[in-house]
């Protein structure tokens, strides 16, 4: 029978917690029972291990294989895929450490264990996530790390700091590997499909279905200003609008019969006529900025009237908005140059006007009956408009974020009895106001404001927001009836005005999470740890990496690539060759001779000079002499550094050394306290 | 250790205001070792060695060391019994527990040789016959300062059997008044009361071999005899058999001071006597500064 390295026992601690460590992150997003399964391994291997179980035989264990191929299979529908397989390996992963017998079993539960970690980055990608997973990796280079060492070295604290330096010792060969090593496009591509569903925009809206806005403080996105951004009333971050309404729900919609190529260019194929037009018309003032977007799962992008963009992986819709070509499921990040001017160059021709003015046969009568009288007496647009926003100034409307539920005709229900909502009732009252009126208008859907944060802005998902567009004099013009009714909602956000309300006693969203000034710093903080490190390290795509090259080596070659990656290698190699050299021949091998050391220097910063010939009896007489106060302290180190340096054969254990520095510490501290008294 | 303080209580009280020598003399013969005493003459020489053979009950010879002296004069001669019709040792003082050997260096190198060889050997070879020395076998030996004339140098190889060299120099003046005061040093002796038996004192020599000396102590010891061997002021370094014997004074002086382990101090409290007496410069100057001068360079904890 072959022999089997048995792995010391002192090395399963790491192990085990690596396997945890390792595990935990499928656990959020995946099925129960895998919780239960590595619980109830670790329980059969604690057993096992106190010899009260015994490893299960060939059976067992392809019963439990089986079980868990059809758990992940019942759970997941299927074997393969992202999710499934990541849920399937972490299980096998666990089911592995039953089978942990000899060495060798130690060593391909290990190697599983990176690949697990591995995959914890396919779902979590943030900058927290890359410390838990480099902390999994520093648990499972320490239990490899234990198995490597005899019985008698037996200090597992040892192995964490063996592990530790391994990894920082590696880390400047990972950057360098990160920024060069060629960045091939993905081979495929991953639908990550559970875990990246958003609150946030959708298709539709049916203002009334909702009682209640769930308010999420998650992040939308992130915006960087070429110079100082726009002042917050102006930041209308256009993201979809809803041009048909059912009587009941606005959705999108474009005139009968009309194409994409109608309503959207993305740079294929030749410019159309009024994508031309806006082009002209795109001239005066203009925002510059970067949008970083957060995966939705949707193909909106956001950003200020009128967008335009480079057009490489997003289009521009014909009602002034941007479209990406594919779901944005990563991040995802955009230049955008906004010119306002531009929504001059928009025409509105028949099937266009005869969409922006539809309404249902039937329904809300006593809006239309309001509109039709205002049309009666105002047969100027402008005056219409100013009208209807006085309206809502006027009559008792009231912001909230928990409306009354609406039924039947949901229009007049708001506009004459209710007379409470938020932004998706006033602007959904106002279009149908307009529309009823003979003015082409439209809801538009996306955020409002944002959040200042060093020199970006975020925009959360609370600042999601709708308003009306109306045509008037030729051009689509943004009126925003919420903020005739609740004008601090835009100059303050949501979150500003919420705090507002709960301050007088209203409701409370986020309000106990803005009253404390230190979470909401620290949240600041972490975004912005964040917001780099979606910029630098997942938003460091193939151009960036092309620009870097060219930038320090003069041309993208293989050659130079090639050439430059060795050599950088090669470089890093030879700087840690030389930091570990040096560091080896300056400290001397023995921990009490360090300590010893540590002393005299010690000594030497507070003016005495002790001869390194000193024995630690003529150091403590030095000391007594000194500072005759202290001596006593000297003779306690000074017997302990003698118990431990010549009572005693072999270096003493870590536990004594920490007590011989605490002595050196009180010593050498008394010494500083004697000095400020003096 | 109380019988050892006693014992040098004992002879302190002969032996006047040089308890560092005493002690020195203590560890010599604790470590097994035998004991060169230089100074000029009515110092005390005897008187010590008197005493310490005293104290441990020791038998004790003392022979004055001549130029004529012969081997046979130390060792001990082979007699013709007429009755028996057979050769009969008669020994020699060398036979003896305490040997002082007095003014050793005024002898020929033929004879200081012969006992230099029953000191390292602890056996003497007569006629073929080969015999034991008593136990313990202790010399303490006594020399002029080479300056004076009429003496024979010892060699080197001669000088390193002895363990330790030292000398006790001039009272100071009150001890010297006191000295006056008292009565004659060779009645106090003979009133000393033995402390310690030679079984005890057996025990003890090997008790010292048990005293701890750990990695580290080694380590000192180790970069002491190094640095020796390093001094270009010097014609050669000490010797391994030097090097063992200065870690078994050292712990002979742990023991005295009642430690089972040795420290670095113990080592540098029996240093010059250990050492002092092995090297030589290369040319002139003091040997003593020297090797005061390796204590104040070698490092007690490396680093």
């Amino acid at each position: 029978m072959a022999r089997i390295y048995q792995v010391p026992s002192h090395a399963r601690l790491w192990l085990t917690l690596a396997i945890i460590a390792a595990s935990l992150p499928q656990f959020q997003d995946g099925p129960w029972w895998q919780a239960l399964l590595l619980l109830v391994v670790l329980g059969w291997r604690a057993l096992l291990d106190h010899q009260r179980l015994a490893q299960p035989g060939r059976l067992v264990r392809l019963g439990l294989l089986l079980a868990t191929v059809g758990a992940t299979f019942y759970s997941y529908g299927r074997l393969h895929g992202p999710e499934a397989g990541s849920a399937l390996i972490t299980s096998l992963f666990a089911l592995k450490y039953l089978e942990l017998v000899g060495k060798r079993d130690a060593y391909v539960l290990i190697v599983l264990g990176y690949f697990v970690c591995a995959t914890i980055l396919l779902f979590h990608r943030g900058p927290l996530a890359a410390l838990y997973v480099l902390g999994c990796l520093t648990l499972l280079t320490a239990s490899l790390a234990g198995i490597n060492y005899s019985d008698t070295h037996a200090r597992r604290r040892q192995h964490l700091t063996v592990a530790a330096a391994m990894l920082l010792q590696a880390l400047p060969l990972a950057l360098v590997l990160f920024v060069l090593v060629p960045r091939v496009a993905p081979l495929w591509n991953m639908q990550l499909d559970s875990g990246q569903a958003r609150t946030g925009m959708s298709d539709s809206m049916s203002p009334g279905q909702v009682s209640r806005l769930t308010e999420s403080s998650e992040l939308a996105f992130r915006v960087q200003f070429d110079g100082s951004p726009p002042p917050p009333e102006q930041r209308y971050w256009r993201g979809l609008t809803y041009s048909y309404f059912d009587g009941g729900t606005w959705r999108q919609a474009r005139p009968p019969g009309w194409g994409d190529t109608d309503t959207l260019y993305n740079g294929r194929g030749p410019q159309p006529p009024w994508y031309r037009d806006l082009r002209a018309a795109a001239r005066g003032p203009a925002w510059e900025y970067r949008v970083i977007m957060e995966p939705s799962q949707q193909r909106w992008l956001y950003a200020l009237a009128v967008p335009f963009t480079n057009l490489d992986g997003q289009g521009l819709a014909r009602d002034l908005r941007l479209v990406a070509d594919n779901p944005v499921s990563g991040s995802y990040s955009y230049r955008v140059r906004s010119v306002p001017a531009a929504a001059e160059g928009v025409t509105l021709n028949g099937p266009e006007r005869r969409l922006m003015l539809d309404l249902p046969a039937r329904g809300n009568q006593r809006a239309r009956d309001l509109a039709a009288s205002w049309r009666q007496r105002y047969p100027d647009d402008d005056d219409l408009v100013r009208v209807a926003l006085r309206y809502f100034r006027e009559q008792p409307f009231h912001y909230t974020l928990e409306p009354p539920r609406l039924a039947g005709d949901t229009v007049d229900g708001f506009l004459f009895n209710t007379r409470r909502g938020f932004c998706e009732h006033y602007a959904s009252g106002f279009t149908f106001l307009m529309r009823a009126a003979g003015i082409p208008a439209r809801v538009v859907a996306g955020y409002q404001g944002g959040e200042r944060n060093g020199d970006y802005l975020q925009i959360r998902q609370y600042d999601a927001h709708a308003w009306s567009e109306v045509w008037l004099n030729g051009r689509w013009q943004r009126v925003d009836p919420t903020a005739a009714v609740a004008p601090e909602r835009i100059e303050l956000g949501l979150r500003g005005l919420v705090e507002q309300r709960a301050d007088s006693g209203g409701d409370a969203v986020t309000g106990a999470l803005g009253r404390l000034p230190v979470l909401f710093r620290l949240r600041q903080w972490m975004d912005y740890v964040d917001f780099n490190w979606q910029k630098w390290v997942l938003g460091y795509r193939q151009e960036d990496q092309r620009a870097l090259i060219e930038r320090l080596l003069g041309a993208f070659t293989p050659t130079r690539v090639a050439l430059a990656l060795v050599g950088a290698v090669l470089l890093v190699c030879a700087a840690l060759a030389v930091v570990i050299l040096a560091r080896r021949r300056d400290d001397p091998a023995r921990p009490l001779e360090r300590e010893f050391g540590r002393l005299r220097r010690g000594l030497a910063r507070r003016g005495l000079d002790v001869s390194a010939c000193h024995s630690a009896a003529a150091l403590e007489a030095a000391v007594g002499r000194r500072w005759p106060g202290s001596a006593a302290r000297a003779g306690h180190w000074r017997r302990y550094f003698e118990y431990l340096a010549y009572r005693r054969d072999g270096d003493p254990p870590r536990a004594e050394l920490h007590q011989l520095g605490r002595r050196r510490r009180a010593l050498l501290s008394g010494l500083n306290a004697g000095a400020d008294r003096a | 250790m109380q019988a050892l303080d006693k014992a040098l209580a004992q002879v302190g009280r002969v032996v006047l205001g040089k308890p560092e020598q005493l002690k020195l003399a203590l560890a010599c013969m604790l470590a097994g070792g035998h004991l060169l005493i230089e100074d000029l003459p009515g110092m005390g020489k005897t008187t010590l060695a008197h005493a310490l053979a005293r104290v441990f009950r020791l038998d004790y010879r003392r022979v004055q060391f001549t130029s004529d002296m012969l081997p046979a004069d130390i060792l001990g001669v082979s007699v013709f019994d007429p009755d028996s019709g057979a050769f009969n040792l008669r020994e020699g003082p060398v036979f003896s527990q305490l040997l002082l050997a007095d003014e050793i260096n005024r002898a020929t190198p033929k004879t200081q040789g012969a006992l230099l060889e029953a000191m390292e050997e602890r056996q003497v070879t007569l006629d073929g016959l080969t015999r034991p020395l008593p136990e313990p076998f202790f010399v303490v030996a006594t020399q002029n300062p080479v300056t004076q004339a009429g003496t024979f140098v010892l060699p080197e190889s001669q000088l390193d059997r002895f363990l330790m060299r030292i000398s006790l120099g001039y009272p100071a003046p009150e001890v010297e008044m006191e000295l006056l005061a008292g009565g004659d040093p060779r009645d106090t002796v003979r009133g000393l009361k033995p402390v310690i038996e030679p079984s005890g004192l057996i025990k003890l020599v090997a008790h010292v071999g048990k005293v701890r000396a750990t990695r580290d102590l080694l380590d000192y010891v180790q970069r002491l005899l190094e640095a020796t061997r390093a001094d270009d002021r010097l014609v050669a370094g000490l010797s391994p058999r030097a090097g063992l014997g200065l870690l078994r004074a050292a712990r002979a002086w742990a023991l005295i001071h009642d430690r089972d382990y040795v420290l670095p101090e113990d080592v540098q409290a029996v240093w010059p006597s250990v050492a002092e007496h092995r090297l030589q410069p290369r040319e002139g100057g003091s040997v003593a500064a020297m090797t005061q001068s390796l204590l104040q360079t070698v490092p007690v904890v490396r680093g």
